[in-house]
C-alpha cells in the first residue's frame, strides 16, 4: 500500500516538474526562474505566450494522455489480452473517417464542427462493433479482432478517400496525425467534463474488473454482471477516447503502453491502477509535446508521431519481459 | 472662431492622413490602422509579394530552412525569423516578434486563424493548391493591405508583358498538340500537376498545351507510371524533393523509355521549390526562362527551318 501511494507521489512529482520544463522550454524560452513570476504577477514578454499558448497546451496534453490511457485501462481489462488498447476498437479510426468524410463533403465546414464529428463518428464505429460482435459477446479475444477488422477497413477508407481527393482536407490531414499544435481554451471543455464525469465510473467499475480477471464464471458466481459490466466499461472507454480523439486526433500507443507501465509498477488491483494509470498517460503526452517543440525550434512536430518513436522502443521492451498480465 | 476652426483642422488632420486600411480576405474584411511594417509571412508566395514591394518580412514560414525559398526573392530582402513549418508555424515565435499583420494561407492556417488574430490582424488568402491567378490575386491583396496596390499593379502589368513576350516566343515553337507536363516526385509518390495548379496555370499562361486538361478538378494529381505514360507529355519536367523519389523507379521500367517525352529527350529534371512550392510573380518570371531555356533547341530548330 505505501508503495503504491510512494508510486502516485513520485509520479505526481514527475508530472509536475515536467509542466514545468514544458512551460519554460520551446522556441521562446521563459527561465525557470522567471516562471513563477510570470505565472502570479504577470510579465511583459512572457504572458501573452504563456497564458495563451504553453498553459493551455500543457493541460490539454495532460487531460487527453490521462483520459487515453484510462481508456486503455478499461479496455484491456475487459478484453483480457494484453495487446487490446482503445486504437483496435476501430474508435479513433471511426472518428478519423467521420473527420475526413465531413471536410470532404463539405469543404467549407467550420473548423469548430471537427470535435463533435469526431465524437459522433466514435460512437457511431463502437455501434458498429457490438452489433457485429453481438454473437460472439462473450469471447473477449472474438471482440478484439472484430475490433482490428474495423480499424483496418476504416484505415483503407480514408487512405481511398485521401487519394481521390488530396487536397481539400489539409486540416484535416494534420489533424489526422494527431497533434496538440494550435490548441487552445476553447477546446479545454471538450475534454474536462467527458474526464470529470467518467472518472467516478472508471472508479466504480474497478472492483468488479477485478473480478473479471478471475474469468467469467467465478465473477458471475460472485455477483458480478459480466454483460453489462463489459457493455459500461467498454462505452466508458469509447467516450474517453472519443473526446480524446475529438480534441488532438488519433494517437496511438499512450492508450496501450500507459496501462502497462501503470501495471508494471503498482499491480494488478484497478482501483490503485487508476490514478498511477493517469498520471502516466499524463506524463506521456506531456514528454511528447514538449519534445515535439523543442527537438528542432521553431519546427514543431505532431506529437503523435514523437508518442510513437517513445513509445514503441517501450513496447518492445515490454513483450520481451512481459509477466505481469 | 477662426481659432476653433483651425484647431478643429489640426486635430482632424493626423485622423485623415492615418485613414484606415480596408481589404476583403478569402473569410471576409481586415481593418488595418495604417500600413504594416512588420509583417509575418506564413507562405512562400506570400514572402514574394513582399520581396516585389521591397518590404522585409520579419518573420517567414520557411520549414527551417531559408533556402527553399527561391534566390531571387531571398535578393530582395533582408534577413527573417524563421517561425517554423508551414504546416505548423510556431504560434509562440510570431507572437514574439510582435507582427502588425499576418499573412496566413487559407488552407493550412484555417484552424489557428483565431489564435494569429489574438497576435496581429490576419489575411487568409490563397497560396497553397491555389492556382496561378488566384496567387496573383493575393499579391494584389497584400498589396492593398500596405497601402501600396498602385505599385503592384504596375509591377503586375510588367509580369503580365513579360509573360506575353514568352508566349509570343513559344507560339509556333512547338508542334500542333504538343504538351508540357510538371510533376512532383517525392519519396510518397508521384503528383501530376494540372492545369488547376500553380505550375500548370503558368503553363497555361505561356500558351502551352496541357497533356491532361480535363483534370480540373484536383492540384495535385497523385499518378502511378501507367498513368504518366497515358497522359504522355511531349514535354516533362520532374521536380525531386529526394535523393531518391519514385521517378527513380519509373526510370527502371520497361515503360519508361516508351514515353514520347523521353524518346525526344525532352525530360529535364527541375527545382521543385521553384516549380511547385514559392508560387508568386517572381517564380513565374523564373520559371517561364527556365521553359524557355529547355524549348531553346526546338526554338533553334524552327529558327533554321523558317
Amino acid at each position: 500500500m505505501t508503495r503504491r501511494l510512494t508510486i502516485t507521489a513520485a509520479l505526481g512529482l514527475a508530472l509536475l516538474a515536467l509542466a514545468a520544463w514544458h512551460l519554460s522550454a520551446g522556441a521562446v524560452s521563459i527561465p525557470l526562474t522567471e516562471l513563477w513570476q510570470t505565472l502570479t504577477r504577470g510579465h511583459a514578454d512572457y504572458d501573452f505566450i504563456l497564458w495563451n499558448y504553453r498553459l493551455p497546451r500543457l493541460l490539454i496534453a495532460a487531460l487527453v494522455g490521462a483520459a487515453l490511457a484510462l481508456a486503455g485501462l478499461l479496455v484491456q481489462g475487459v478484453v483480457r489480452n494484453p495487446l487490446a488498447s482503445p486504437d483496435i476498437l476501430g474508435v479513433s479510426g471511426g472518428a478519423s473517417l467521420a473527420v475526413v468524410a465531413l471536410s470532404i463533403g463539405w469543404r467549407q465546414a467550420p473548423v469548430a464542427l471537427i470535435p463533435p464529428v469526431a465524437l459522433a463518428g466514435g460512437f457511431a464505429s463502437l455501434g458498429l462493433l457490438l452489433w457485429l460482435a453481438r454473437a460472439v459477446w462473450h469471447r473477449p479475444a472474438a471482440l478484439a479482432l472484430i475490433g482490428i477488422a474495423l480499424s483496418a477497413l476504416f484505415a483503407a477508407a480514408i487512405d481511398f478517400l485521401l487519394t481521390l481527393y488530396p487536397l481539400e482536407i489539409n486540416a484535416a490531414l494534420l489533424w489526422l496525425t494527431g497533434s496538440v499544435w494550435g490548441r487552445n481554451w476553447s477546446h479545454l471543455p471538450l475534454i474536462l467534463p467527458w474526464l470529470l464525469a467518467l472518472l467516478p465510473v472508471a472508479c466504480y467499475l474497478a472492483y468488479q474488473l477485478d473480478l473479471l480477471t478471475l474469468g467469467d464464471d467465478t465473477a458471475t458466481s460472485l455477483g458480478t454482471r459480466v454483460d453489462r459490466l463489459r457493455l459500461v466499461a467498454l462505452l466508458t472507454a469509447v467516450a474517453l477516447t472519443g473526446a480524446a480523439v475529438a480534441v488532438c486526433g488519433a494517437i496511438g500507443f499512450v492508450g496501450l503502453v500507459a496501462p502497462h507501465m501503470a501495471r508494471f509498477l503498482a499491480g494488478h488491483r484497478h482501483l490503485p491502477l487508476i490514478p498511477v494509470c493517469l498520471l502516466l498517460g499524463a506524463l506521456l503526452l506531456v514528454a511528447a509535446d514538449l519534445f515535439a517543440r523543442i527537438l528542432m525550434p521553431p519546427l514543431e512536430l505532431p506529437a503523435g508521431i514523437v508518442i510513437a518513436f517513445l513509445g514503441a522502443p517501450y513496447f518492445i521492451f515490454l513483450i520481451t519481459r512481459y509477466r505481469h498480465w | 472662431m477662426l481659432r476653433l476652426l483651425c484647431l478643429c483642422c489640426v486635430a482632424l488632420l493626423p485622423a485623415l492622413s492615418q485613414a484606415e486600411i480596408r481589404v476583403s480576405d478569402t473569410r471576409g474584411e481586415v481593418v488595418l490602422d495604417a500600413p504594416p511594417s512588420r509583417v509575418v509571412a506564413l507562405e512562400f508566395s506570400f514572402a514574394d509579394a513582399l520581396a516585389t514591394l521591397g518590404l522585409s518580412p520579419v518573420g517567414v514560414a520557411d520549414d527551417g530552412d531559408a533556402e527553399r525559398l527561391i534566390a531571387p526573392i531571398r535578393a530582395d530582402l533582408d534577413a527573417w525569423t524563421s517561425v517554423g513549418a508551414r504546416s505548423q508555424p510556431s504560434l509562440e515565435v510570431i507572437a514574439s516578434l510582435k507582427p502588425e499583420l499576418i499573412i496566413a494561407d487559407a488552407k493550412r492556417h484555417a484552424t489557428v486563424v483565431e489564435d494569429l488574430r489574438q497576435i496581429a490582424p490576419t489575411l487568409l488568402l490563397e497560396s497553397y493548391g491555389a492556382t496561378y491567378a488566384d496567387s496573383l490575386q493575393s499579391h494584389l491583396t497584400i498589396a492593398a493591405a500596405l497601402g501600396r496596390e498602385a505599385e503592384m499593379a504596375e509591377r503586375l502589368a510588367a509580369h503580365e508583358a513579360l509573360m506575353d513576350d514568352y508566349a509570343a516566343r513559344f507560339a509556333g515553337a512547338l508542334a500542333e498538340g504538343d504538351t508540357v507536363l510538371f510533376a512532383i516526385s517525392s519519396a510518397k509518390g508521384i503528383y501530376l500537376h494540372g492545369p488547376h495548379s500553380y505550375a500548370g496555370g503558368v503553363i497555361a499562361r505561356l500558351g502551352l498545351d496541357s497533356p491532361i486538361p480535363d483534370a480540373t478538378e484536383q492540384a495535385y494529381i497523385p499518378a502511378t507510371l501507367e498513368r504518366l505514360a497515358q497522359a504522355d507529355p511531349d514535354y516533362l519536367i520532374v521536380g525531386e524533393y529526394d535523393d531518391e523519389s519514385v521517378i527513380d523507379t519509373f526510370a527502371q521500367s520497361p515503360l519508361w523509355p516508351l514515353m514520347t517525352a523521353i524518346r525526344h529527350g525532352h525530360y529535364a529534371q527541375r527545382d521543385p521549390h521553384l516549380w511547385a512550392q514559392n508560387r508568386g510573380l517572381l517564380p513565374a518570371e523564373r520559371m517561364a526562362e527556365e521553359l524557355a531555356a529547355l524549348l531553346d533547341t526546338r526554338l533553334a530548330g524552327t529558327a533554321t527551318q523558317h
